[in-house]
C-alpha cells in the first residue's frame, strides 16, 4: 500500500542514490590527469516494485555500485603493443649506439686498412727507404688499433647492456611485488564486496610499466589475478610474487632465472629481451665479424710476409701477432709483432733494392681473405648489416608507437575522463537532487496537513 | 547517446606527431649542415656499404698516383742520366773520328786518351747515378753497381744483379720501373759493352791501332744504350697516360659517390620548410586544444 511515509522513503532513497552518483563525478573530476584512472559511473537501478492488487507501486531508485569503465581487451593490446615497444626501443637505442663504430670517418677501420695499402704502395716504388718502411709499420700499427678500440667499444657497450639487464630484473621483481601487494587489497575488498577499482587502476599501471620490461601474460580468475612470462613462467600468482634471480654464465654475463630455470633466451619481448638480444646475439655478431676481419687480413699479411725477404736478406716473419685458427678475439688483440721496419719484407729475391714482395702483400688488398670476401667488401657488408638492423627495428618501432597511441586514444575514449561529460552530469545529478528534495518538502507540507489535519480553518 | 566516445585527451597524439616533425626536421637540418644523405650506416645501409667500396676504390687510386709520381722522378733522372751517357757517347765517338783520322801527333792522341779516360769515369760516375739514396742501375741490387777493375777487361765490374722492380700502378697493372745497368750498358754483350768500348778506345788510340774497329764499337754502344733508354720514355709514357686514366677514374668515383650521399639542397631546403609549416601547425593546434569545459560555462 502506497503511504506518505513510502513516499518519503522513495525521495530519501532518490537523494542518497544522487549523491552517490555526484561522488563518481567529484571522483572523475578530481582524477581528471590521473594516470591509468578509469572514470567511475554511477550504476542507477531501479528498486524492486511492490504490487499491491492490480496497482504496482514503484520504490524508487538504488544506486547498485560505481562502476570503473574498462576494456580489458585493449588493455590486454596496450600491455602486449608496450611489450613490443620495450623491446624494439631498448633493440634501437642499443644498435644506435653501436652504429656509430660503423659510421664513415677518416680514422674508421676501411681507412686504416686502405692507408696500410697506400703505404705498401709508396714502398714499392723505393723499397730500400727506412722511412717509408717505418710508415708501412705505422699504418699496420694503426689498423690493428682500430680493430682493438672497435672490439673494445663494442665489448664495453656489451658490459653496459649487461648491467642493464641486472637491473631490469630487479626491477621486474620491484613491480611484480607491487602487484602481488596490490592482488591481496584487490581481492580482500573484493570479498567484502567493495569497490576495488582504485587498486585496479595502480595495478594495470603497474603491469603496463612491467609490459614494458618484460613479456608478460595476464589470467584473471574472479578476484585474482596471475601473471606468467610467454613461456608460462609464474611471475605473480595472486598474493605472491616470484623473484627472478640473475646467475653469472660461462661468459661471465648474467642469466635469467626463473624459480631455478633459466629463462635467458626464451623471453621474447619487453625491455630485458631486447637487452639479451643485443647483449647475446647483436654485439657478440659484431664483434665476431670484426674477429673474422682482423684474423683474415693477419693471416693473409703474415703468410704474404713470410714468403719475402727482409732488408737484411732473411726470410721474413709474421707481420702480425699470429691469430687463433678459429680467430675468435682477435680484433681485440691484434696486434703488430715486428718492431724493425728492416723485418718487413719487400724483397722476393733476398736482395735488398726488390721490391717483388710488395706486391704479394699488397695483392692481400683484393684477396677473399674474409668470409670469402675482400676486406673492403666483408667491412661494407657488415655495415649494411648494421644500418638494415638499425633502420628497420627504426620504422618497427615507429610503427608500434603509433600503434600504441591509438590504442591508447582508443582506451581513453572508453576510460578517460571528459570534463564536458562530468559537468552535464552533474547538472543532471543535481537536478535530480534538487527535484527528490522538493518531493520531501512536499511530503512534509502533506503530513503537516495531515497531522494538523483538525486545527486547520476551513 | 552517440555510440562513439572522444578521446577526452588528444594531447599524446598531438604530442607523438609533434616529436616525429622534430625528428624530421633534425635530420633534415643535418643533411643539409652535411651535404651528405649518409650520416650514419641506417640511414641509407646499402648506401652506407657502397660508400665504403667506392671511399676504398678511390683511396686506392690515389695511391697509385701518389707510386705514379714517385717513380716519374726516378724515371726522368734515368732519362737524363741516359742522355747525359748518349752525349759522352757521341763525344766519345768524335773523339775516335778524330783520332782514326791519322793525322793527330802523338800527343794529340794522348791528349784524346785522356779525354777519353776523362770520359770513361764520367760515364761510369752516370751508371752509379742514385735516386733517393737507391743506385738506378744496380738491378734490385743496393752495392754501387759499376766501379773500376783493372782486372777486368772492359776495366769496370759490375756489383748489381740483372733483378728488376715493378711497381703496381693500377688494379692488376704493374709496370717495371728499371732495367739492370748490366743491360743497359751492354756489359758483356758484344759490340755494346759501353765501358768496354771505351776501354778499347782508349788502349787503341794509346797505342794508335786498331782505332776504326774501337770506334765502330763505340758507335754500337751508342746505340745500345739508346735503345735501351727508349725503356724508360716508354714506362714514363705509359705511367702518364695511367695517371690520366687513375684521374678520370678518381673523378668518376667521386661523382658516384656525389650520386650515392649527396644531398639535394633544393629539395632538402623545401622538405624543412614544409616540416617547419608542419611543426608550427601542430604546435597551433596543440595550442589551441580548448581551455574550457562545460564547467565554465555553468553558473
Amino acid at each position: 500500500m502506497s503511504s506518505l511515509f513510502s513516499a518519503l522513503s522513495i525521495a530519501t532513497g532518490a537523494l542518497a542514490a544522487e549523491q552517490g552518483a555526484m561522488d563518481a563525478t567529484t571522483n572523475n573530476v578530481a582524477n581528471v590527469n590521473t594516470p591509468g584512472y578509469s572514470r567511475l559511473v554511477p550504476v542507477l537501478v531501479e528498486s524492486d516494485p511492490v504490487t499491491l492488487g492490480s496497482v504496482r507501486y514503484g520504490q524508487g531508485v538504488t544506486l547498485q555500485q560505481l562502476e570503473s569503465v574498462r576494456d580489458p581487451i585493449l588493455q590486454l593490446q596496450i600491455d602486449q603493443e608496450t611489450q613490443t615497444q620495450g623491446q624494439l626501443n631498448t633493440f634501437v637505442s642499443s644498435m644506435q649506439q653501436a652504429q656509430v663504430q660503423f659510421t664513415s670517418s677518416s680514422t674508421d677501420i676501411p681507412s686504416q686498412i686502405s692507408n696500410f695499402f697506400s703505404s705498401l704502395n709508396q714502398l714499392s716504388a723505393d723499397p730500400t727507404n727506412v722511412s717509408l718502411r717505418q710508415g708501412v709499420l705505422t699504418a699496420a700499427g694503426n689498423l690493428a688499433t682500430v680493430f682493438n678500440s672497435t672490439s673494445a667499444s663494442l665489448t664495453q657497450q656489451r658490459a653496459s647492456t649487461d648491467l642493464n639487464v641486472t637491473q631490469t630484473v630487479q626491477q621486474v621483481n620491484q613491480l611484480t611485488g607491487q602487484i602481488a601487494t596490490l592482488n591481496t587489497q584487490i581481492s580482500q575488498l573484493q570479498g567484502l564486496g567493495q569497490d576495488a577499482s582504485s587498486f585496479e587502476d595502480q595495478r594495470d599501471v603497474l603491469i603496463g610499466q612491467l609490459s614494458g620490461l618484460i613479456d608478460v601474460s595476464s589470467i584473471k580468475s574472479d578476484n585474482s589475478l596471475t601473471l606468467t612470462t610467454s613461456n608460462g613462467t609464474a611471475l605473480v600468482v595472486g598474493g605472491q610474487s616470484f623473484n627472478l634471480t640473475t646467475q653469472t654464465n660461462a661468459s661471465g654475463y648474467q642469466d635469467v632465472y626463473a624459480q631455478g630455470v633459466d629463462i635467458t633466451s626464451k623471453l621474447t619481448s619487453g625491455q630485458l629481451a631486447g637487452l639479451i638480444q643485443v647483449r647475446d646475439q647483436t654485439l657478440p655478431g659484431l664483434i665476431s665479424n670484426l674477429d673474422t676481419l682482423a684474423s683474415g687480413l693477419a693471416n693473409s699479411l703474415n703468410t704474404a710476409n713470410e714468403q719475402g725477404f727482409d732488408l737484411n736478406g732473411n726470410a721474413g716473419t709474421a707481420l702480425f701477432t699470429p691469430p687463433s685458427v678459429s680467430g675468435q678475439g682477435y680484433a681485440a688483440t691484434m696486434a703488430v709483432q715486428i718492431t724493425n721496419p728492416a723485418l718487413i719484407a719487400a724483397s722476393s729475391d733476398g736482395t735488398a733494392g726488390s721490391n717483388g714482395n710488395v706486391a704479394v702483400l699488397s695483392a692481400v688488398q683484393n684477396a677473399n681473405v674474409a668470409g670469402g670476401q675482400t676486406p673492403t667488401d666483408y667491412y661494407s657488408s657488415v655495415v649494411a648489416n648494421v644500418g638494415n638492423d638499425v633502420s628497420n627495428s627504426s620504422a618497427e618501432l615507429t610503427s608500434s608507437q603509433l600503434a600504441l597511441t591509438q590504442l591508447q586514444g582508443q582506451l581513453g575514449s572508453v576510460s578517460g575522463v571528459s570534463l564536458d561529460e562530468e559537468a552535464s552530469n552533474m547538472v543532471q545529478y543535481q537536478r535530480a537532487y534538487d527535484a527528490a528534495a522538493n518531493v520531501v518538502t512536499t511530503v512534509n507540507d502533506m503530513l503537516y496537513t495531515v497531522i494538523n489535519m483538525d486545527t486547520l480553518t476551513v | 547517446m552517440s555510440s562513439i566516445r572522444v578521446n577526452p585527451f588528444p594531447m599524446p597524439d598531438l604530442l607523438a606527431a609533434l616529436e616525429q616533425l622534430q625528428q624530421q626536421t633534425a635530420t633534415t637540418t643535418l643533411e643539409l649542415a652535411t651535404g651528405s644523405t649518409i650520416n650514419k650506416p641506417s640511414d641509407n645501409p646499402s648506401g652506407a656499404a657502397e660508400v665504403i667500396r667506392l671511399n676504398a676504390s678511390s683511396s686506392q687510386s690515389d695511391s697509385f698516383q701518389s707510386t705514379i709520381g714517385s717513380i716519374n722522378g726516378q724515371f726522368s733522372t734515368a732519362d737524363s742520366t741516359l742522355s747525359s751517357v748518349v752525349t759522352s757517347l757521341q763525344s766519345a765517338l768524335s773523339l775516335g773520328v778524330e783520332a782514326a783520322g791519322g793525322t793527330l801527333s802523338s800527343t794529340d792522341l794522348a791528349d784524346i786518351a785522356t779525354e777519353l779516360t776523362s770520359i770513361q769515369s764520367q760515364v761510369l760516375s752516370l751508371a752509379n747515378t742514385s735516386y733517393q739514396g737507391q743506385y738506378i742501375f744496380a738491378g734490385t741490387a743496393t752495392a754501387q753497381p759499376f766501379v773500376l777493375n783493372p782486372a777486368q777487361p772492359s776495366g769496370v765490374s759490375y756489383n748489381g744483379n740483372t733483378d728488376t722492380n715493378k711497381v703496381t700502378i693500377g688494379a692488376g697493372y704493374q709496370l717495371q720501373i728499371n732495367l739492370p745497368g748490366s743491360q743497359v750498358f751492354g756489359l758483356g754483350s758484344t759490340g755494346g759493352d759501353v765501358f768496354q768500348s771505351i776501354h778499347d778506345l782508349i788502349t787503341a788510340v794509346q797505342n794508335n791501332t786498331g782505332i776504326g774497329t774501337a770506334v765502330n764499337e763505340v758507335d754500337a754502344a751508342l746505340g745500345n744504350v739508346t735503345t735501351q733508354r727508349t725503356f724508360y720514355d716508354d714506362a714514363m709514357n705509359q705511367a702518364q697516360s695511367q695517371q690520366t686514366y687513375l684521374n678520370s677514374q678518381s673523378l668518376s668515383l667521386s661523382q658516384q659517390l656525389n650520386t650515392v650521399t649527396a644531398a639535394n639542397v633544393a629539395t632538402l631546403a623545401s622538405q624543412l620548410e614544409s616540416e617547419q609549416t608542419a611543426q608550427t601547425a601542430t604546435l597551433e593546434a596543440i595550442g589551441n586544444t580548448p581551455q574550457k569545459s562545460l564547467f565554465d560555462y555553468l553558473s
